[in-house]
């Protein structure tokens, strides 16, 4: 009983500093002045980009946060290729929703809305195009809106992917529905429990499976998809939930934990199908979170553990390319954001490139002059 | 202290991966002043081996920071540390011709140096077991604070095969809780022992039950003249321990006697019976709301589950389970009574000269004007009990169950060390609302109710029924 309040002191400090964004304060850099929106980079693929919101209904499970709500509610966004060059950029967020997430993660250096004005590269609603498509489920981090992975998602669509990408409703800051109501963080409350990243994450392959049971008969276009090649990639929780739903879900082929620490127990006899960890230096083996060294044990299959020099836990997400308009000055020594997401977007495309396009990806082998900042683990790299 | 250490394992993983925002901390920082010890900021660096540097520093940050720490005696610290070096010298089977305590004089830096330069000359003639001695040292130097909230965390270490909400141990909980297993608290344990729990693990694969009586403990029978004995520290066994456990065991019910061999492991628990709150509706009109711990945003929680549960009817009233709740931020406590009370004092923080100050009720929080049931036992710690006094004290409800802990010395605050190890102590000691010392007392129930075997048994919570009675009247 001596470390009861230890343990909580010791807490409030955890929470505070274990995440990476935003950056801290420091008093001796200057202050920076908000640039204008933020652009997200340009899709890489040969495709233009469509995008189209669906909202889904599980009568047969109760909300895990929402008490009074018999049903579990989630708002799924589509990625996809289309051959409509124009036509209105889907907006990246509500102001409204722009609010939260910044009165949420502690962010008032620029004015409430500004997420909302950023400017994205997908056709609200355009026509979809191609075949035979592979899908990828996308999970965000915990607390974040799905749009936090935009960048990612449409460059996925533009190489011919059809991203499907939950916001697990009460786990974010901010979901919006179409009657208006604004689901808020209700997960945010326990998120201290023990056992708080397990529960959720479960909750999340609840998602995941629902997703994809509900996709044929709630998107038109649903044929465009080839079910026999679906992944699913996360960051942060999302990743974690990647890695949970392929050992629950025969029908993900593969799966990416992008900065995530795990909660799912892998069969003891192991479990084959493709699996990428791609992280910050946290995540090196015999650092501070030691679910990889883990799972990595227990993956029998193709799999690969890369760590990016100078990553920090959003690098993974939109989240650096936001620093600018939110007046954030990023952390000495971190990936700058456009690097960031060249380097999330090559090394994600190039793992789903090999697995569901059967294409081999020379990236996935060996370190690449080109980028320089990948280490493969565990062979090549320690504790940093 | 295991399921503690686990808690703090799990969420420091939890919070590195699933968090997103910084949370202020809920607890204000400690003054460093002049001594080299400053409160933790950022994520833990990895741990480095112990020293005599690190010891020194241990030392003069207590001497600065602790309570009682300007006016006490170093020398006794010192003593004690020099005691357990010896003694470990003694334990490895040799000794040292020149491990001499060293005269001290009163004067703090110069007893430091002396006491330093006889460490070094000691411990150079066992160089193999200087890591080893440096430990014994500063954990003697700690303990000999005497204080239930005075802590040294080092070298925490979990088994790697660990998965959020997973418990290590045999897998269940008795009577006689770990913390009065270890003396932590000094709460009467009662014969007889038995499984009031069963949570998972070896206890669960070997069909073990809610009150099986426990009869020995690796042939040691648990009681002996009405006191308890050592033997039921075995019961708990921290990781990495992975000695079996032999237990022989009477069910009353069927008078079956037998004796069964449990590993202690990690085992997964029940995700929802880990939530901090947890809430539902007794008799169509009770609100009966069960907390674990005093988690940021918990007081809040427990408000809004009331407050649903309110919704569309009329309650006759609320019961708050308490029991085994190990205490935490003392604001969530104080957040937690301004639903009952305004305008009062719920504690007092005195320093050593005698100079308090309040922990005021929050009157911006709205009053429930709800008659309450406060149920608590001897895992009631801390915060717990800073409640449960307020309760009593300010007579805003009733307490029902076995006395509490005893375990709120004060307020800890957290300090981190030059090889990335936290040292933990009040600076302040707790009092209740009348100025009343809580700590080792506890707070004795208004409704004297403890468990038996026989209810644990047959799944009766005597406690429960009396707190409904008491609302129903």
């Amino acid at each position: 009983m001596r470390q009861i309040l230890a343990v909580t002191a010791g807490l409030a400090v955890l929470a505070a500093s274990a995440c990476s964004a935003p950056a801290p304060p420091r008093s001796d850099a200057p202050p920076v002045t908000p640039a204008g929106p933020a652009t997200l980079p340009a899709p890489t693929g040969p495709h233009p980009v469509g995008t189209i919101a669906l909202y889904l209904k599980d009568i047969s499970r109760p909300d895990p946060w929402n008490l009074d709500a018999d049903a579990r509610e989630l708002k799924v966004t589509l990625w996809y290729p289309t051959e409509q060059r124009d036509g209105q950029h889907a907006p990246y967020m509500t102001p409204k929703e722009s609010e939260l997430l910044l009165k949420g993660t502690g962010i008032a250096s620029a004015p409430y809305d500004t997420l909302s004005k950023t400017r994205t590269n997908a056709i609200l609603n355009a026509e979809p195009a191609g075949k035979k498509l592979p899908l990828v489920v996308v999970s965000p981090g915990f607390t974040k809106p799905m749009s936090t992975l935009t960048s990612l998602a449409e460059d996925l669509a533009s190489r011919g992917y059809v991203v499907a990408g939950i916001d697990h409703t009460y786990e974010s800051y901010a979901t919006t529905f179409p009657d208006g109501r604004v689901a808020e963080c209700l997960a945010c409350d326990s998120d201290t429990d023990p056992g708080f990243g397990t529960g959720t994450v479960q909750g999340r392959v609840a998602d995941v499976s629902f997703v994809l049971d509900q996709l044929p008969s709630k998107w038109d276009d649903s044929s465009l998809i080839d079910r026999s090649r679906i992944a699913m990639a996360g960051q942060s929780l999302g990743g974690a939930t990647a890695l949970a739903a392929m050992v629950k879900e025969p029908r993900i082929r593969a799966g990416i934990d992008m900065d995530g620490t795990t909660y799912a127990r892998i069969p003891k006899s192991g479990f084959s199908r493709p699996f990428l960890f791609l992280g910050s230096p946290q995540h090196v083996p015999g650092g501070r979170d030691t679910s990889w060294e883990r799972d990595w044990k227990l993956l029998t299959g193709w799999k690969r553990w890369l760590v990016l020099s100078g990553a920090e836990h959003q690098s993974f997400t939109d989240g650096p390319l936001m620093a600018g308009p939110l007046g954030i000055t990023p952390a000495y020594g971190v990936l700058p954001a456009a690097r960031a997401a060249e380097l999330t977007r090559s090394y994600v495309a190039a793992f789903l490139d090999q697995h569901l396009k059967s294409k081999r990806q020379a990236l996935l082998d060996k370190p690449s002059s080109r980028y320089p900042e990948v280490t493969f683990c565990p062979a090549t790299c320690g504790p940093s | 202290m295991t399921v503690l250490r686990t808690a703090a394992a799990v969420l420091a993983v939890l919070l590195a991966a699933a968090c997103t925002a910084p949370t202020p901390p809920r607890i204000q920082a400690g003054t460093a002043g002049a001594t080299a010890c400053t409160p933790p900021h950022g994520p833990r660096e990895p741990e480095t081996a112990t020293t005599i540097d690190v010891i020194e520093q241990a030392y003069f940050c207590i001497l600065g920071n602790y309570y009682s720490g300007a006016t006490l005696d170093a020398r006794s610290l010192l003593t004690v540390g020099f005691l357990a070096l010896t003694q470990e010298i003694n334990r490895d089977g040799r000794d040292v011709p020149d491990a001499i305590m060293p005269a001290l004089t009163g004067d703090r830096k110069a007893d430091w140096a002396a006491f330093e330069t006889a460490y070094r000359k000691i411990t150079d003639q066992v160089p193999d077991l200087r890591d080893k001695l440096a430990v014994v040292t500063l954990e003697a130097i700690v303990a000999a604070l005497g204080d239930n909230h005075a802590n040294w965390t080092h070298d925490v270490k979990r088994p790697l095969d660990y998965y959020d909400g997973d418990g290590y141990g045999l897998g269940l909980e008795a009577n006689v809780d770990v913390s009065q297993a270890d003396g932590d608290t000094p709460r009467v344990a009662l014969a007889p022992l038995f499984v009031t729990t069963v949570l998972g693990g070896a206890a669960q694969a070997a069909g073990l039950l809610p009150g099986d009586v426990i009869e020995s403990i690796n042939g040691t029978p648990p009681f002996f003249d009405g006191k308890a004995t050592p033997a039921i520290a075995a019961l708990y066994p921290e990781y990495p321990k992975v000695r079996p456990v032999e237990l022989r065991l009477l069910r009353q019910a069927t008078g079956r006697r037998w004796t069964v061999t449990l590993t202690p492991g990690p085992y997964e628990r029940d995700l929802a019976a880990l939530q901090v709150v947890r809430s539902k509706l007794l008799d169509d009109d009770v609100a009966y709301v069960r907390m674990t711990g005093f988690a940021p945003d918990s007081a809040n929680r427990v408000l809004k589950a009331i407050t649903r549960l309110r919704t569309g009817r009329t309650l006759s009233g609320v019961v708050l389970d308490l029991r085994g709740n190990s205490g935490g931020s003392p604001a969530e406590a104080t957040r937690l009574l301004s639903a009952f009370v305004h305008g009062k004092v719920t504690a007092y923080q005195c320093a050593v000269d005698g100079k308090c100050s309040t922990s005021r009720t929050d009157d911006t929080v709205q009053l429930l004007h709800l008659p309450l049931v406060v149920l608590v036992d001897q895992g009631c710690a801390s915060a717990c009990e800073h409640t449960s006094a307020a309760v009593k004290d300010l007579r805003i409800g009733q307490l029902v169950g076995t006395r509490t802990a005893g375990v709120i010395s004060g307020p800890a605050r957290s300090y981190l060390l030059a090889n990335n190890t936290l040292l933990t102590f009040p600076d302040r000691h707790h009092l209740g609302p009348g100025r009343e010392v809580i700590d080792r007392i506890g707070v004795p129930p208004d409704h004297y109710v403890p468990l038996t075997p026989k209810d644990a048994a047959a799944g009766r919570d005597p406690a429960l029924a009396k707190a409904l009675t008491l609302l129903h009247k």
